[in-house]
């Protein structure tokens, strides 16, 4: 399973600004910047499909072994400055980049590249290598950066509605043609026609199937995917799209709170059940704010999910894309696609 | 490949049944144990049926076979499915801070759900198979919605391939004062229209109710469609003139389009010259209102735009399917306000 790693500070004393909480990430707001270390090995492999393919990836991993798609998220605070280390491990040239934030330059095949740059701006980032694209890309090498305010710890933009957690929700979608031509150094030809479709680079298992509930394949288990929280819990979700489609999040439960679309803050905050995110590195930034559903009869309190605790039900709501041909996997196998869940717990 | 009806916890959900469903895998059983008692005394209560056996019949003289919900308590079929049906579903309306309730009945050996998209009920009530159960026999969604605006319903069972085939209807919660206002608080209007925009391509729509579910590649990651529809009528010519969807108004009256993106893929929408005035999003006003002579959509949305012309014409109202990965306008569907 690929989890999230806790980034190591450079400098000594400094108490790690990372905790995870079952897949929760608690962030603590630093008095001061630091420079932040991590290193990325540019690898490949391949990833087994709900439909039992195997398809070729790339990916920013945090080890010379599998790949890791997407690359693992990283929190930082404004001030800070990253440095990245690029082990590209692969015979191919790749870049790391960070639209209008970072840029490694072309790191050859077998080439390590240590580059750093300033994290000064507020907000949810995707890094991706930029060449050959955008089939690197969307064959894995992409991730996530969220850079949170600087002293603040529950919120996205100095300013902004608050949470009390964070998630961050990477989608994309795989067309194995694209991804066999990438690893045979070809250009793919033909139209991009996904068949996979992934979040956090998983996919989901419905109850009944192979690997249902199994947090290494089942994007309704994987803690960095599916959300867990109790009546006004409200949870950031940075979603980020590297794949080549746009798409529809779709929550039941609650209406989202849209706070930024694509690195610009909205001038207004519209309450939604459907937010669009863009193909082609688009990013929006919303808030699930875990209220009791408004439209329930009798209304939800914290005693009824005490009850359905007691009598072992699960109080749960989906997320899905709406753009339905994403919940399948190879053409059919419909939930094996891009969703999760929202656990409502009791207090 | 036999049944595999198992509950969220992976044990033994129930047969359902047993064979004659046509070997669909993950689907999931109503568990009588964990329904939740209904209210005795509801305010509205919507009758729905199912039907497999509808058609649409296109400008370009072919038939498109449609699935969906019949009004059982109007003498629609009461779940035997044989039959066709209207399409879209009926609409269901209801006034805010009722208490609804939604029988669904499914007969056939199939599995069906009602999801009140936009809706947000007690889990149970949310028509989502895996999370509570799919529907084979009779079921109630109990619901009382708290704000005013434009919603859909429509079958959550497989379904990237049942709301692609037409298993879904109109939704609108009106607020205390009743149809004439978006929300309160809100402006008025005269004049309302339901414009559920879609997508049809042709060649899903010959697939049995559980395609794909069992695995095996029927093609449903890839959506190709050959029409281009609004509100059940097809957009290339029928809708310009049919009195479901085209509007004709006059001057100085207020119109509601209640647009609803009911396809899979994004969708431009050109009011003709019109300017609209943009209050509400998916059952919530808008902080503030706006105005705009297009918006773009993606699946699922809904805008309720009002509009006040101020002299006669006749405005064609555009909307473009895209292509989800190219952005290439895949078809047009068009409709026209004419302002007397």
């Amino acid at each position: 399973m690929r989890r999230r790693v806790f980034l190591g500070l450079t400098s000594a004393g400094i108490a790690s600004t990372l905790t995870g909480v079952s897949g929760l990430i608690l962030w603590s707001p630093r008095a001061h910047s630091a420079t932040v270390s991590k290193t990325f090995y540019i690898t490949d492999g391949f990833i087994r499909q709900p439909d039992g393919v195997n398809v070729y990836f790339r990916g920013f991993s945090n080890s010379t072994s599998s790949p890791d798609v997407p690359g693992e998220s990283i929190i930082v605070q404004e001030g800070d400055t990253l440095r990245i280390t690029v082990v590209n491990t692969l015979a191919t040239s790749h870049r790391f980049v960070i639209d209008g934030l970072a840029d490694s330059g072309t790191i050859g095949g077998g080439q390590t590249r240590t580059f750093e740059f300033s994290a000064d701006t507020a907000g949810s980032f995707l890094y991706y290598d930029s060449i050959n694209a955008p089939y690197n890309r969307v064959t894995g090498l992409h991730g996530a950066l969220a850079v949170m305010p600087a002293d603040s710890s529950e919120e996205l933009y100095a300013g902004s509605p608050t949470f009390v957690q964070q998630y961050f929700w990477v989608f994309n979608d795989v067309d194995p043609a694209w991804n066999n031509a990438v690893r045979s150094g070809q250009i793919p030809n033909g139209n991009f026609v996904p068949r996979y479709f992934t979040i956090n680079g998983l996919s989901g298992r419905p109850p009944g199937a192979s690997g249902a509930m199994d947090p290494a394949i089942d994007s309704m288990a994987d803690p960095r995917t599916r959300i867990d929280g109790h009546l006004g819990d409200r949870t950031l979700i940075r979603c980020l799209n590297p794949g080549m489609a746009q798409h529809s999040i779709h929550t039941h439960g609650n209406h989202m709170e849209w706070l930024s679309k694509n690195g610009s803050v909205r001038a207004e905050i519209w309450e939604k059940d459907v937010v669009p995110l863009d193909g082609n590195g688009g990013i929006v930034d919303v808030v699930f704010p875990y209220e009791p559903p408004p439209d329930a009869w009798p209304p939800v309190t914290n005693n009824t999910l005490q009850q359905a605790e007691s009598d072992g039900r699960h109080f749960a709501y989906p997320m899905h894309l709406h753009d339905e041909m994403t919940q399948t996997a190879g053409g059919g196998l419909y939930m094996f696609g891009a969703l999760t869940d929202f656990y409502y717990h009791s207090s | 490949m036999g049944m595999r009806n198992r509950n969220r916890d992976g044990g033994g959900g129930g047969g359902g049944g047993g064979g004659g469903m046509d070997n669909a895998c993950y689907v999931y059983p109503i568990r009588p144990a964990e329904v939740p008692a209904l209210d005795s005394d509801p305010d509205v209560v919507f009758e729905r049926g199912i039907y497999m056996n509808g058609s649409m019949n296109m400008d370009d003289g072919n038939t498109v076979t449609i699935w969906g919900f019949t009004d059982s308590a109007a003498g629609g079929m009461g779940g035997g499915g044989m039959d066709g049906g209207p399409f879209p579903s009926p609409a269901m309306r209801v006034t805010q801070g009722q208490v609804a309730q939604t029988r669904l009945n499914v007969g056939m050996m199939m599995f069906h759900t009602i999801h009140h998209h936009g809706i947000e009920p007690e889990y149970r009530s949310d028509g989502v198979g895996h999370i509570s159960w799919d529907v084979n026999g009779t079921y109630t969604y109990q619901w009382r919605p708290m704000h005013a605006g434009t919603y859909f319903y429509h079958c959550h069972t497989n379904t990237v391939l049942h709301a692609e085939m037409g298993m879904y209807g109109a939704l609108i919660v009106d607020p205390p004062q009743g149809p004439g206002t978006a929300f309160e608080g809100g402006p008025g209007y005269d004049v309302e229209a339901i414009w559920a925009v879609d997508e049809i391509d042709s060649s899903w729509h010959t697939l049995p109710w559980p395609a794909g579910t069992c695995g095996g590649d029927v093609g449903l990651n890839e959506l190709n469609p050959d029409y281009f529809i609004i509100t059940g009528v097809d957009g290339a010519q029928s809708a310009l003139t049919h009195p479901d969807v085209a509007v004709i108004m006059y001057r100085g009256q207020r119109l509601l389009v209640r647009y609803i993106c009911a396809g899979y893929l994004p969708q431009t929408i050109r009011f003709g010259g019109l300017t609209a005035e943009v209050v509400a999003s998916d059952g919530r006003p808008l902080p503030r209102s706006f105005q705009a002579t297009q918006l773009d959509a993606v699946s699922a949305e809904r805008y309720d735009c009002i509009f006040r012309p101020t002299r006669a014409g006749v405005h064609t109202v555009e909307i473009d399917i895209k292509h989800w990965v190219t952005g290439a306008v895949l078809g047009t569907a068009r409709t026209r306000i004419t302002v007397l």
